[in-house]
């Protein structure tokens, strides 16, 4: 069978997926740049009318859009650092404990259930702890030791309302960049700790030389994933703003694209504020890549 | 197999299956007629209209039905979808402030006539109290056959009003002023936490409860041109004042974020004394704890003590509306099926205690014997309707943030006021 015959069915076998890609994804990414030079209305039977610019620059002087980049960036950085910081501890006690496998697996079971549990039923669990008779009020009461219990207003007050989303989403994704990063942590050669110890380098030393630089692809990989996930973040915030929180603290960028589209009925507006998130996710990590790139480190 | 066959034998395949669907599509037509109906969740209506169904189906053997439920919130947005992407139901219904911009967008059929049964739009409106078809009626035509006609009044717990040293028959709030006080007195609270709130709003549902309200005060939403927003004037202002001293910023006697009081309120498990509701509550309650029904009393709107206008909580209904995209057969059918549900007013009433005002109900002794018909009635006549406009769901949703901005983030009424008609303003120039 010739190359050419070969490749033939190269084709033929990567065409569905091709296919699935192009209707599935990039259409709609295409339909939605085109959508966001027009105005329409979701309930319309009308055909939409190009009116070029214009959505664009109705949103970036909208008060109302300026206000979800200044959320979303709150959340996103007030998520990401906790997120990428202590889920690497988290994963290096894990591995620490080797010797015990049972109770390493508990423990992975344990930190990633809640990233298989959906962002709505987490956010519903998490309302009633927030409730003011809830247990958030009743432990920082009994931490505090306070003599008549006071109502922190997780849900009601906006820097509360912030707090509480990155709490909720903290609690269901370290659990996954756990497990990345134990992945990438069981990769490093033990071959090198243990000719690092022979030289007599300590635990800290072993964990700067050895453990981050061989481990820069992974953390590469979940600072970009964290980033993304972080910015694209929605169904914790429509749970709370159903319930009665303050929208303005917590109206991040998607839940601000859900709102203009479906409340708002403008489904220009909201594609062309799809595309400017995702304009900047693209950017961040291009440059994200960049950065990184660089740094890579190989003991082989 | 050259790849080449492979891949005409795919699209040969493919175009195969094509022709068999769009002629199955057309034997549908001409065949029996299947129709979607989407609704909000209610158990006891549930089990009424899927026995009517039952019953038409068996009086119309082409016809079947499917009958879907959602809850109440989450369907607004499942129906707007459905219709943006050409995929909504044949038969569906949600609030009178909500389907108003389906009937001005076209995207429901005027009512057929003929199907019901009627040889007028006049001599269907003869048959049920003037008030029934506002909110469906656009452009000389009627858009939706109505499912409830409702106003809301306060429910009230007698046995935490006397608990206080309340009682539940003459203590009740006539005024505003007063519903703080009495609710006041039926908190508790442990330091700043609320254990029971005496009384809370039904907060998504500002056209209902809250503009009537302003509308007491003097205040209105739009001009009397309809071209602007006037939700900062003097009685905007005062009413802002008024939720602000209520929520938690204030005297702390309940605010959005708390559940749902409606709901817990039928719980009698001492979270809430008084909640406001519309008479279908009351069958609510019997459904789920049927134990609590002596010790529950339904007492009149409030009025402000120097309201202008004499109005109680806007009335407003749920209308069977019928999709205008369905084929002709279908709707045909459709609004034979409304009719039909449309035509059991004494089991609507009875059974789930909604109201479908048509004159003939008035004179059964099912109305006349309803426990409490005769509180929401009278307070329906100087009730207004709930304000219907193609922005109503975007203008709730200014409301919302308003009063959100001065319980919870310490707004100051006016600005928020300012900040309400500014959007609002936004939104009418759209």
């Amino acid at each position: 069978m010739g190359i050419r015959r070969r490749q033939y069915w190269g084709w033929i076998f990567v065409l569905p997926a091709v296919l699935f890609f192009a209707l599935f994804s990039y259409f709609p990414m295409i339909s939605s740049f085109v959508a966001s030079f027009h105005a329409k209305d979701i309930l319309s039977l009308k055909a939409p009318k190009f009116i070029g610019l214009q959505n664009y620059i109705y949103i970036f002087t909208s008060q109302d859009f300026l206000n979800s980049i200044k959320a979303t960036l709150i959340f996103a950085v007030g998520c990401f650092i906790p997120l990428v910081s202590v889920s690497l501890v988290i994963a290096t006690i894990v591995v620490s404990l080797r010797r015990f496998p049972k109770i390493q697996n508990v423990f992975k079971m344990i930190y990633y259930s809640p990233a298989i549990v959906s962002g709505v039923v987490s956010a519903t669990i998490w309302l009633l702890i927030f409730d003011p008779r809830g247990l958030a009020n009743q432990f920082i009461n009994f931490l505090a030791n306070n003599p008549t219990p006071v109502d922190f207003k997780w849900l009601a007050l906006p820097a509360m309302a912030r707090l509480s989303t990155i709490i909720i989403y903290f609690w269901k994704y370290v659990g996954y960049f756990v497990i990345i990063y134990f992945a990438g942590l069981v990769s490093i050669p033990t071959s090198l700790y243990e000719v690092a110890e022979i030289d007599g380098a300590s635990a800290w030393k072993k964990f700067w030389r050895i453990t981050i630089p061989l481990l820069m692809p992974t953390i590469e990989f979940v600072l970009i994933v964290a980033f993304v996930q972080c910015v694209r973040t929605f169904s914790i915030q429509y749970v709370f703003v159903q319930s009665g929180s303050p929208r303005e603290a917590i109206n991040v960028v998607s839940l601000n694209i859900y709102t203009t589209a479906l409340q708002y009925h403008s489904l220009g507006r909201a594609t062309a504020m799809s595309v400017s998130l995702f304009c900047f996710i693209l950017i961040f990590t291009v440059v994200q890549l960049r950065i990184y790139r660089s740094e890579r480190v190989s003991y082989v | 197999m050259k790849p080449l066959s492979v891949l005409l034998a795919c699209v040969l395949l493919l175009a195969g299956a094509t022709l068999a669907l769009a002629g199955a599509g057309q034997e549908e037509a001409a065949g029996p007629v299947n129709l979607v109906y989407w609704t909000h969740e209610d158990p006891n209506r549930t089990q009424l209209e899927e026995k009517l169904i039952a019953e038409f189906q068996s009086q119309n053997p082409n016809i079947t039905v499917e009958r879907e439920t959602s809850p109440s919130g989450p369907i607004r947005e499942k129906i707007l979808t459905a219709f943006a992407v050409q995929k909504a139901p044949d038969i569906f219904n949600i609030g009178a402030e909500e389907e108003w911009q389906y009937i001005t967008g076209e995207r429901v059929a005027p009512v057929d006539l003929e199907a019901i049964g009627y040889s007028s739009y006049k001599a269907l409106q003869n048959d049920y109290l003037p008030v029934t078809f506002n909110g469906a009626s656009y452009d000389g035509k009627i858009y939706g056959l109505p499912l409830e006609i409702t106003n809301w009044c306060i429910y009230i717990n007698n046995k935490y009003y006397r608990e206080v040293g309340l009682d539940p028959a003459t203590d009740y709030p006539r005024t505003w002023e007063q519903m703080v006080a009495v609710a006041e007195k039926l908190t508790i609270r442990e330091g700043e936490v609320i254990k029971r709130r005496g009384f809370d709003f039904r907060y998504p549902y500002y056209l209902i409860f809250w503009v009537p309200m302003a509308n007491q005060l003097g205040g209105t939403v739009l001009s009397s041109d309809g071209k602007s927003a006037v939700v900062d004037s003097a009685a905007w202002i005062k009413l802002l004042q008024y939720m602000a001293d209520f929520g938690p910023n204030g005297r702390n006697l309940g605010a959005p974020t708390y559940t749902n009081a409606r709901k817990t309120f039928n719980r009698d498990d001492n979270s809430i004394a008084m909640c406001i509701s519309g008479l279908y509550q009351y069958d609510r309650i019997k459904a789920e704890n049927e134990a609590f029904l002596p010790d529950v009393s339904i007492v009149p709107y409030p009025r402000f003590k120097d309201a202008v206008s004499d109005n109680g909580a806007a009335v407003y209904g749920h209308y069977y509306m019928v999709n205008a995209s369905s084929s002709p057969a279908a709707q045909k059918a459709a609004w034979k099926l409304n009719m039909y549900f449309c035509s059991h007013v004494e089991e609507f009433l009875d059974q789930i205690g909604l109201t479908i005002p048509s004159k003939k109900l008035l004179k059964t002794a099912v109305y006349k014997n309803k426990k409490f018909a005769d509180v929401f009635i009278d307070d329906m006549a100087t009730a207004n309707f709930v304000m219907t406009h193609e922005s109503g769901p975007q203008i709730q949703d200014v409301l919302s943030e308003m009063v959100q901005g001065v319980m919870l983030t310490k707004v100051p009424p006016a600005e928020a006021a300012r900040r309400g008609k500014e959007k609002i303003d936004d939104i009418l120039r759209q």
